[in-house]
């Protein structure tokens, strides 16, 4: 029986982080927890370079995961602060209670 | 041979410049906002002229990619660009009421919108995946925040449903884009060209995953149905002065890189794609039609609106490479309509408050004849009646869309622009036929949005009636 853990098996593993992230952030409430999801969707992304990047032995895989790390940075910094700008104004960090806006 | 070429990054450099300038001088000097206007034109005019520089050399040429095939200079980078530059520059004109009622923050305001110009000409140019990305991150990113400028519970609200929702959608674009890449063993778009074209693979389920989540991901960005959600209360919240250049910014990035990504990568698996963007064209028709006519706000009308127009320009994509050329004249000229009417919006209600019922345009024809007949026309233009830019469109899209085979989407998409004219012509109906509410005094117009009006519609007019000249351009604006 062959036991090789092969770079299929962790695109796999990404796909399944994939989806719990995208999950996440369609069914939780709290705009938080949301924004975690999405980085963990961005992190399965990156698995995924590494593993694709390792199994056709080339280095684009594992260098797109730099920039993609930096971009996410740069995401971080403009949604933390949008979220403190709304907890600020409401007291509250739920996506239920941003209703103003609808139609 | 070296391949670096800085014509090709020209209008980055040139916006990114003035944007770093105007912070520095903002920080050292606090000057007037006269002094930031002065910065941003010369940046938005030297970018413009690089553009049009790039298209007088570019077009045409073959193998023009620089910098390790990580930028395109071809003619259709350079059209982009001059598209992308004109916008910006009209954008802020219209809008300039909001960065002198933002008074010290203004600065940031103007140097936010020169970066997003950078990126979404970067999404025009870019021949690598991964610069892609990352150029549109840099366009998304700083739209998250301009929607959010005023720091009102609206603009709050619309930043963070626009961010959400964004990075939801830059995520499901980026796994697209290790799914492609995993595929083909290159982030090069040329590279997965040639790779795409020379191999036959065996099982294509990576790749077809990849190409599924790419349209996805930059659905999300042009706000086709079903990933419009975000569009209408971003139209909303968003504070009057910006709208325009939001709506117009995303749509033209958004369709430049879509258009390149599967016109030159993916152009083997025309159809295998193609079918998926006609559903998505047609399903954008037909939803953003239907809720448009049920809106009392103008922006959450236009943003349907703009949901219905995102199905048209797909339409045109189901051609793959013959559809590029009636892709680029409705987007174009769309972007203008829009940049138009949201300059109009500014007027009537602020360009620091996010909502405009419907109710406020009432006796608008008699308040300010000038922004009625300019919000008419582009209402017209819209709806795509004759001598307007919006029928020459509407015309180059279904014509390409016929000629790929997909009559039933244009048969739909034909019955929705008839469908469609009842909420535009309702805007006109409100201005022209009913009395102003109350004793509402004529309506006071700054310069900013009459000039921007004006430009707008003077185009849209000229193109719709002689639409030749830019249609013989668009011939070489192709991707390469």
């Amino acid at each position: 029986m062959d036991l090789t853990v092969t770079p299929g098996w962790y695109m796999a593993l990404a796909s399944v982080l994939f989806v719990i992230g995208g999950a996440g952030l369609l069914l939780r409430r709290n705009a938080l927890v949301m924004f975690m999801s999405v980085e963990l969707m961005l992190n399965a992304v990156n698995l995924t370079f590494v593993a694709a990047g390792r199994e056709l032995n080339v280095l684009d895989g594992q260098i797109s995961v730099f920039f993609v790390m930096v971009v996410a940075a740069a995401e971080v910094v403009v949604g933390l602060a949008i979220i403190v700008a709304v907890f600020r104004r409401r007291a509250t960090a739920s996506v239920d209670e941003l209703a103003e806006l609808k139609g | 041979m070296s391949n670096i070429d800085f014509l090709a990054l020209g209008p980055e450099i040139a916006v990114t410049a003035a944007a770093v300038l105007l912070l520095m001088i903002e920080v050292a000097r606090k000057p007037s906002a006269r002094v930031w206007g002065w910065i941003a034109g010369i940046g938005i005019a030297a970018a413009l002229g690089l553009s049009i520089a790039g298209w007088v050399l570019g077009r045409g040429t073959d193998a023009n990619l620089y910098f390790s095939d990580m930028l395109a200079l071809d003619g259709f980078s350079a059209f982009g660009g001059i598209v992308v530059f004109t916008l910006t520059g009209i954008g802020l004109i219209a809008g300039w009421g909001l960065v002198t009622s933002l008074r010290r923050r203004g600065a940031e305001f103007v140097a936010l919108v020169l970066i997003a110009a950078a990126g979404m000409h970067l999404m025009a140019a870019s021949a690598n995946l991964i610069m892609l990305f990352i150029a549109l991150e840099v366009a998304s990113i700083s739209f998250y925040v301009l929607a959010g400028i005023t720091r009102n519970r609206a603009a709050d609200e619309a930043a963070l449903k626009y961010f959400l929702l964004g990075a939801f959608a830059s995520a499901v674009f980026l796994y697209g884009i290790a799914l492609v890449f995993a595929a083909t063993g290159t982030l090069s778009m040329a590279g997965q060209e040639s790779f795409l074209g020379e191999t036959i693979l065996l099982r294509p389920g990576v790749l077809l995953a990849g190409i599924a989540l790419l349209i996805v991901g930059l659905g999300f960005k042009v706000s086709a149905a079903p990933f419009h959600v975000w569009a209408p209360d971003v139209y909303q919240g968003a504070p009057s002065g910006v709208t325009g250049f939001l709506a117009a910014g995303a749509k033209v990035g958004g369709f430049a890189a879509l258009a390149r990504v599967l016109t030159v990568p993916l152009d083997a698996y025309l159809d295998d794609w193609a079918p998926a963007v006609a559903v998505v064209a047609v399903a954008s028709v037909v939803v953003g039609t239907l809720l448009a006519i049920a809106q009392d706000d103008i922006k959450r009308m236009l943003a349907y609106s703009s949901v219905a127009h995102a199905g048209f320009i797909l339409l045109a994509l189901t051609a793959g490479d013959a559809g590029v050329e009636a892709v680029w004249f409705y987007v174009s000229t769309y972007a203008l309509q829009v940049v138009g009417a949201f300059a109009v919006v500014a007027a009537v209600s602020g360009p620091d408050t996010g909502a405009s019922p419907l109710d406020s345009y009432a006796g608008l024809g008699k308040r300010s004849p000038m922004m009625a007949a300019g919000l008419g026309l582009m209402m017209i233009a819209m709806g795509g009646i004759p001598m307007t830019t919006g029928f020459v469109g509407k015309l180059g899209v279904f014509r390409a869309a016929i000629d790929a085979g997909y009559l039933w989407a244009v048969v739909t998409a034909l019955v929705a622009t008839v469908a469609g004219l009842f909420f535009y012509l309702r805007v006109i109906v409100r201005m022209y036929m009913d009395a102003p509410g109350g004793d509402a005094p004529a309506l006071e117009v700054g310069r900013g949005p009459a000039w921007a009006v004006g430009i707008t519609s003077a185009a849209t007019i000229v193109l719709g009636i002689a639409p030749w000249p830019l249609l013989n351009m668009l011939r070489d604006a192709l991707p390469f």
